[in-house]
């Protein structure tokens, strides 16, 4: 039995798979924002900060960078209300992708800071920087430009994840593909296109990621 | 007249290594104290240690009388907090042997962040003050540009503006030439021998002897941590005392 | 109202069922990843270019699209050439290719890390090239990614539970279904949260010591 490939379903849905995409995107850099800030805070903590600070932090990133995110989506949409914590499942799915990414990331800036040379650190502290002055003015600029390409990496990865809102019916792109999938039945169109999309979009991104780390390279 | 600086009895170990057995130096404003030796000698730890940027187990040292580094309190030495080493810091500049610029900073706000973030200066007059030490060292015109787009020699000129710009009491330099390049030496050393004749208490670490004898007012010879000989510069590199000094400075022109 | 305690003992039995076949599936996914993707990798590094070519084009099209869609993808597309898998089947094959996909690409950057003179020496002492990959680069190149096959790993287990999106009775629609019938939603969430970030830390300990026991070879 041949199964003869027929896009027209795919193209007349075509533009709500592209808002689907674009909010894909959003969400992404809407957890990208705040996840760094998240990130970078944390980072400062677990690097300069006392030892509660830093089990704070190590407890923080263990927890989520090991359960799943669909597990946390749907622990924020629907356990959470019963406490009276109630958002969109847009406004759910991007606030948990931010504490998601916010453990990642917290990763990425530690480790850019924890890479800055100890001569550089002396030189700060020789005149007369305390603790929080070398942190603040010295190691923390230095760290957000090397953290760049870890933290263009994860914001890739963020995207992908973004087609889990899907599951708590947020109209992203893997929303509208399942959609077209069950009211037209292409399978293999649909499914092809929205791998398509995704690939590109990555691509796109990696290679914004490299001019941006042409621009701005490692000191 | 009082020393800037005294040290007494200054030791320390890292591990079970003794790097620094009791040394004990005077520095008086003026002066400017080349200190050489092997390296393993301590030279460079004991820099460190007046820096502040090391800890050491026993001994004193006092800059313009204050006790640097600890408190004494029912006879036991107590490190201070961290802010108060950081005061204590920014009254020392401290140059060193790979700059160590910050690398995200132009060479004027290089110069300038000392002014703003430590003694609160409002950045107009930070900038006068960094301008004039750039101007100083040779290098107004390269303030926009950051460390790496100048050469070696032209950061270390830099660091030694923004060492200068705190207006320390003494400035220490831990071989500050010896990552250079041969032919960006002598930028460097003309810059701290016109320091010397402006009259800058300097504490020089440093394996380049002649350079030291033409500028030290004094120099001192560090073996193994403690200090063999001390002097003159002509006479303690011309006619050396001790047999360790004179297996060192032929080990130097070989 | 029943209590927490008291469903979780009713529900114990489904519970440890869903959590049987999360642990079947990633292991399964990570088991035949690693064959599948060692297969990649050594075509990418080696193959020819008829070879590598569509390798390379499947790698990066998986690498770069989601796991769920992957998932669905695998779920809804046999229907289309008059096949019918059945979900865990559809799941289980997009967690292995997602897995192959991923160690693939890391062995190839292992392998290509591998400085020239260890070839060179080798050949020097007049082994096959099959010998060469036997017994010189591959052990490097295993050495190498060890680390990254842990995390590989947790992301398959915490990639199983998107399985529950196509019906796979897992620990996560397992949850959800005591969830339907006590409603007990904060509890059992963050259970099943508990219990994946227990065995991704099982799996993490894990690669350690064996790490740390291959070490001094």
């Amino acid at each position: 039995m041949g199964y003869a490939l027929d896009f027209a379903a795919v193209l007349r849905g075509l533009d709500q798979l592209l808002w689907g995409l674009a909010l894909g995107l959003i969400m992404g850099l809407a957890g990208l924002a705040v996840g760094s800030a998240i990130g970078i805070v944390a980072a400062l903590a677990h690097v300069f900060g006392p030892q509660p600070a830093r089990t704070v932090v190590r407890l923080y990133v263990g927890l989520i960078r090991n359960v799943p995110i669909l597990v946390l989506a749907l622990f924020a949409f629907f356990a959470l209300p019963q406490y009276g914590i109630r958002f969109s499942n847009i406004t759910t799915f991007a606030a948990v992708l931010a504490v998601y990414a916010g453990a990642y990331l917290t990763e990425s800036f530690r480790a850019a800071m924890i890479t800055v040379p100890q001569g550089i650190l002396d030189a700060g502290r020789s005149i007369g920087l305390t603790g929080s002055g070398v942190a603040l003015w010295v190691v923390l600029p230095i760290a957000l430009r090397n953290a760049l390409p870890s933290v263009g990496n994860n914001f890739i990865s963020l995207f992908k994840d973004t087609s889990i809102a899907a599951v708590i019916a947020v109209p992203e792109l893997t929303f509208q593909a399942r959609k077209i999938n069950n009211e037209s039945f292409r399978v293999i169109e649909v499914w092809l296109t929205a791998s398509f999309l995704y690939v590109g979009t990555c691509a796109l991104i990696a290679l914004t990621l490299r001019r941006l780390e042409a621009r701005f390279p490692k000191f | 007249m009082e020393p800037i600086l005294t040290i007494r009895d200054l030791t320390k170990s890292f591990g079970t290594h003794k790097v620094l057995q009791g040394v004990d130096l005077d520095v008086h404003a003026g002066d400017v104290v080349s200190l050489i030796g092997a390296s393993g000698s301590g030279k460079t730890t004991l820099l460190r240690c007046v820096d502040l940027l090391e800890q050491f187990d026993a001994g004193e040292i006092r800059l313009d009388g204050e006790l640097m580094g600890y408190r004494l309190k029912d006879g036991r030495r107590l490190r201070l907090s961290g802010r108060e080493l950081a005061r204590q810091r920014s009254r020392m500049g401290m140059v060193f042997q790979s700059y160590n610029l910050f690398p995200h900073l132009t060479a004027l706000r290089n110069v300038m962040l000392g002014l703003t973030k430590v003694r609160r200066l409002p950045a107009s007059e930070a900038r006068g003050i960094a301008e004039y030490w750039l101007d100083r060292v040779g290098l107004a015109n390269r303030r926009d540009y950051y460390p790496s787009a100048i050469s070696g020699g032209q950061q270390q000129r830099v660091a030694i503006a923004r060492a200068l710009a705190m207006e320390p009491r003494l400035l220490l330099l831990d071989e500050v030439t010896s990552a250079l390049d041969p032919e960006l030496v002598q930028e460097v050393l003309l810059t701290i021998r016109s320091l010397a004749e402006a009259g800058t208490t300097m504490l020089i670490v440093t394996h380049e002897m002649r350079f030291a004898r033409q500028v030290s007012t004094r120099t001192v010879f560090m073996d193994h941590g403690a200090i063999v000989e001390e002097g003159d510069p002509a006479i303690i590199l011309g006619k050396p005392n001790s047999r360790r000094l004179r297996e060192f400075l032929s080990s130097m022109s070989n | 109202m029943q209590s927490f305690l008291d469903v979780l003992a009713l529900s114990s039995d489904q519970l440890l069922h869903g959590l049987t076949i999360t642990v079947a599936v990633s292991g399964v996914a990570v088991a035949a990843g690693i064959v599948l993707g060692a297969l990649f990798g050594l075509a990418l590094t080696y193959g020819s270019a008829v070879l590598a070519f569509p390798v390379r084009v499947i790698v990066d099209v998986v690498r770069g699209t989601p796991v769920l869609v992957l998932i669905l993808a695998c779920f809804y597309m046999p229907a289309g050439i008059g096949l019918s898998p059945g979900p865990l089947t559809a799941g289980a094959l997009a967690l292995t290719v997602f897995c192959a996909s991923h160690i693939g690409e890391t062995l190839r950057g292992a392998l290509l890390a591998i400085p020239l003179a260890q070839t060179d020496a080798a050949s020097a002492i007049g082994l096959t090239f099959a010998q060469t990959l036997g017994y010189v680069l591959v052990p490097q190149a295993i050495r190498q990614i060890a680390p990254n096959l842990v995390n590989t790993a947790v992301e398959i287990v915490k990639a199983s539970s998107l399985l529950s999106a196509i019906g796979v009775g897992e620990l996560l629609l397992t949850t959800q279904e005591i969830i339907g019938r006590s409603f007990k939603t904060m509890e059992f969430y963050a259970l099943a949260g508990g219990i994946y970030l227990a065995i991704n830390l099982l799996i993490a300990t894990g690669g350690s010591w064996l790490e740390r026991r291959y070490r001094l070879r």
